[in-house]
């Protein structure tokens, strides 16, 4: 029994070791972005005993700062993730809503037609949808990149199932008290499902912020760009460098990177309820 | 227990005004137009950005497939001649080949990774969520990000891997980008590194499904802990893998970015991927009816992945 236990001991400590050294191999490549970004220029960054001490700077920040349009870029990402987030939860939930529970003739109908838009690869449709957006003069602007981008029919499948789990009692109450269907819709259906649409809009909005085919091929203005455009752009000029385009991909990453610290639990519930539903 | 009292209060008070409008004809009529009338109301914003976005693109991308079409919108009617065209692009069968072959690699090493990585993080370790959140992380970060980060790592003679190589006694330079094997390897790499995390929540939210009575049982029996995984772990988590294998098999299908940014589809075509030849065959050659013959095929291809995943998932309900 004794030897067992000690058995049992011993495998939980080699399993500690092999975890935690496992994440830092894993982390290494995240650590080296955040050091060499804060490395002067021409340092050794392949050393470790280099890497660690100083000389610290932010000029390569300052750098990038100065000769990429990096806040323009930062503002058309956050402005385009932001109104795709919102429009896709105010409207997806709108027809998920009339889809769960107003009855009406050929319900069933849209609702397939709308699920079966899941099968749709954006990889599939660039080409029309590039030539739809030159012929309206959408092309290069934030409509080209929120458009497409609300049609996704993901949100209306989440949301109606989570519609359809609401207790008809809970609507026969309002209705007999005299709300309309607007009114049950915002004031029982919307906060109830404050969970779903977090875990919604965080999805949307990662998604959004990371999106990369798509505005690659709508934005050729390199003022109109989005961080995952403009960023590799900026970069082709320093190929022999290293900390300067680290800097770069620092700035772009920050603010996801603080979307996820706030919202990690939203963003794993997230990904399970779309997963697996 | 159902909450009897204010429904057999509110059906005693309503019953017979329901009896009455269902009598009246006319009453009903108008409140199932109302009705109707809602309901389109509310679906009509989504509707028309799904019919405008989703549904005439592929309409629209149909017929251009059937013409000679340049983005200056010259056109020529071919019919089926850029189908026929694309069946004997050797470059097309290439890059398909290509996009397969990643499918294939790509497929079973993030499946199996998602596992040990979430076996690991289940297994009741101080400090679950750090654990976590750190496998998760590289998710969160957009494609251009890591293929930037990994092009450094890979870069010979200045870059991380190969420093590290050279410690651990590699005396040759490895030119991870110049040949098509080890092109290859660096994306599957930056893929694994950048989309397993996704794949590892998945099969966690699985495992921790499993009832750890379970496992108790079969302890008390004797079993040990391959036992456990073998007879236990793997057969519940079989829904989760098949799902994974469907969702990773689509995900592959689509590489774009990191073959794009890290190689260009180089060392010469070897890393080519059907969306980047679609993007090149439209967006540099300017032949938008050929492009759109081959997202055709794309989509037909995609069609057939999704129509495997429902029918497994109905299966599972």
């Amino acid at each position: 029994m004794e030897g067992i236990r000690t058995r049992v001991k011993i495998g939980r400590v080699f399993l500690y070791i092999f975890s935690y050294s496992f994440v830092l191999v894993w982390l290494i490549p995240m650590l080296w972005m955040v050091i060499t970004a804060i490395k002067p220029d021409g340092s050794p960054v392949t050393v470790l005993s280099e890497l660690i001490k100083p000389p610290f700077t932010m000029d390569n920040y300052q750098y990038v700062s100065e000769n990429a349009s990096i806040w323009r870029w930062t503002w058309n990402s956050v402005y385009i993730a932001v109104v795709t987030t919102a429009l896709t939860l105010l409207l997806t939930s709108m027809a998920a809503f009339a889809l769960s529970r107003i009855p009406f003739k050929g319900s069933k109908l849209v609702f397939w037609i709308i699920i079966a838009g899941l099968m749709v690869p954006t990889e599939a449709t660039i080409i029309p949808l590039f030539m739809m957006m030159v012929d309206s003069g959408l092309i290069n602007s934030y409509s080209s990149i929120i458009f497409p981008s609300i049609a996704a029919p993901l949100g209306v499948l989440i949301l109606k199932q989570f519609y359809d789990a609401i207790p008809k009692e809970l609507v026969e109450a309002a209705e007999m008290d005299g709300a309309n269907k607007l009114r049950i819709w915002w004031s029982i259906f919307l906060p109830l499902s404050r969970s779903s649409m977090a875990a919604l809009g965080i999805f949307t909005f990662i998604s959004s912020w990371n999106n990369f085919l798509w505005p690659f091929l709508a934005i050729s203005d390199e003022k109109m760009m989005t961080l995952p455009i403009g960023i590799p752009l900026f970069q082709s000029g320093y190929a022999a460098e290293l900390t300067i385009p680290m800097a770069a991909n620092m700035l772009a990453s920050l603010p996801a990177l603080l979307v996820f610290i706030l919202f990690q639990k939203h963003i794993i519930k997230g990904i399970t309820m779309t997963g697996i539903k | 227990m159902e909450p009897t009292v204010p429904v057999t209060k509110d059906g005693e008070e309503h019953a017979p005004l329901k009896r009455k409008s269902k009598v009246a004809g006319l009453l009903t009529n108008k409140k199932s137009l109302s009705l109707n009338l809602f309901a389109w109301l509310f679906l009509s914003p989504y509707l028309l950005f799904y019919l405008w976005f989703m549904l005439y693109p592929i309409i629209k991308g149909f017929i251009i497939s059937l013409y000679q079409w340049t983005i200056g919108n010259e056109r020529t009617y071919v019919g089926l001649g850029n189908y026929s065209a694309i069946f004997k692009d050797s470059f097309f069968w290439e890059a398909l080949g290509n996009t397969v072959y990643f499918v294939v690699i790509s497929t079973p090493t993030l499946v199996i990774t998602g596992i040990l990585l979430a076996l690991t993080v289940n297994s009741g370790l101080k400090g679950t969520g750090f654990l976590r959140s750190a496998f998760f992380l590289p998710h969160i970060l957009s494609i251009s990000v890591i293929s930037s980060i990994w092009v450094f790592v890979l870069q010979p003679y200045t870059g991380l891997m190969n420093s590290v190589l050279k410690t651990l006694g590699v005396t040759q330079e490895i030119f991870w980008l110049d040949s098509a094997n080890l092109a290859w390897l660096s994306i599957l790499l930056a893929t694994v590194w950048w989309t397993v995390g996704f794949n590892m929540v998945l099969f966690l939210a699985g495992l921790q499904e499993i009832p750890d009575d379970l496992y108790e049982a079969a302890r008390i029996d004797g079993a040990n802990s391959w036992h456990c995984f073998r007879y236990i772990t793997l057969p519940s988590l079989k829904g989760v893998i098949l799902l994974v294998v469907v969702l990773q098999s689509i995900a592959s299908f689509k590489l774009f970015g990191q073959s794009y940014l890290m190689t260009n589809g180089g060392p010469g075509t070897s890393t080519r991927t059907l969306v980047q030849y679609i993007y090149e065959t439209g967006f540099r050659t300017n032949e938008m009816g050929l492009a759109s013959a081959m997202s055709y095929v794309l989509f037909l291809v995609m069609v057939l992945f999704a129509v495997v995943q429902f029918k497994f998932m109905a299966k599972k309900d």
